[in-house]
């Protein structure tokens, strides 16, 4: 492998984690649940996607690279899904968004 | 401490609390949030102890399905005992 | 394998305990649910990490498995579970309900 694939994948590695570890600090911090909604969907898209593409650079064959960039796909779909379960069924219970004034 | 070491000891103490949590606390629905938790984790703990065909099995059938299941039964208990009194289902 | 793929795996399990933090006490039920829907994506991280850092490549199809069946829990959750029962306040969290 040749050195700079490795700093590739390891600053695309470093980049995935940064991304999950913002989605849980925003599904720690966040105040409802439509935010932290987006907060996950952070860490389902990047943070998964930057792991999957590093890891995905240090693969010995073309197929298994392809089967590591298969799951994210999938990871997508599946979070698009059920972000919007999730979000219109919240909206159905009448949950009011939360807004800057009602902080206060 | 290597990190494969804190990698084992955390993945434990998680197992351990995610367990004890979801044996003692008083409500359904956080039991089985837990639960679903404690399944991942041990899915997890299979693929560290190099057997990937039971964590395999471990994710499918004890995080997602039977987490899905417990769910569905919990939604239909909620229904039924909306039903029976109307002023408080729980 | 440029042994950087176990310190980030234990990031992410140090980022689960967090999560599971808030899986335990988060003030409804839907926060508890999505703090488990984080627990699948990164557990899906986490198995694509060790399957690179020595467990084999099997455990890319315990990460596939995983996402699709986190995503199935999920649903089940909005669809099924998540009922008008609760009022979505902070204070909750001690009701002793069975």
């Amino acid at each position: 492998m040749p050195p700079w694939l490795e700093y590739a994948s390891g600053t695309l590695l470093v980049a995935g984690a940064f991304f999950y570890f913002a989605g849980t600090v925003g599904l720690l911090r966040f105040p409802d649940v439509y935010t932290r909604l987006h907060a996950l969907a952070k860490a389902d898209n990047l943070g998964l996607g930057c792991v999957l593409a590093g890891l995905a650079l240090q693969a010995e064959t073309l197929a298994a690279a392809l089967k590591l960039l298969l799951v994210w796909p999938l990871a997508l779909a599946a979070s698009a899904g059920v972000g919007y379960a999730i979000a219109r069924r919240a909206d159905a219970l009448g949950i009011a968004p939360w807004t800057r004034d009602k902080s206060k | 401490m290597s990190a494969a070491t804190a990698f084992d000891l955390l993945l434990a103490a998680l197992l351990l609390w995610s367990a004890w949590r979801a044996l003692a606390t008083p409500r359904l629905d956080r039991a089985i949030v837990l639960f679903i938790a404690f399944g991942l984790l041990m899915a997890l703990a299979w693929a560290r102890l190099a057997a990937p065909d039971i964590a395999l099995a471990e994710a499918a059938i004890g995080a997602g399905i039977t987490g899905a299941l417990l769910l569905d039964a919990l939604g239909a208990w909620k229904r039924r005992a909306g039903k029976d009194k109307p002023g408080s289902p729980s | 394998m440029t042994g950087l793929e176990l310190p980030v795996a234990l990031f992410l399990l140090a980022n689960l305990a967090a999560a599971l933090l808030r899986a335990a006490r988060g003030p409804t039920a839907a926060d508890r649910m999505l703090a488990a829907l984080l627990f699948g994506s990164t557990g899906v991280g986490v198995l694509a990490l060790l399957a690179h850092a020595g467990g084999g490549t099997p455990l890319i199809d315990v990460a596939l498995t995983l996402a699709l069946l986190a995503a199935i829990t999920g649903v089940a959750f909005a669809r099924r579970a998540w009922r008008a029962g609760q009022p979505p306040t902070k204070g909750d969290d001690d009701a002793p309900v069975a």
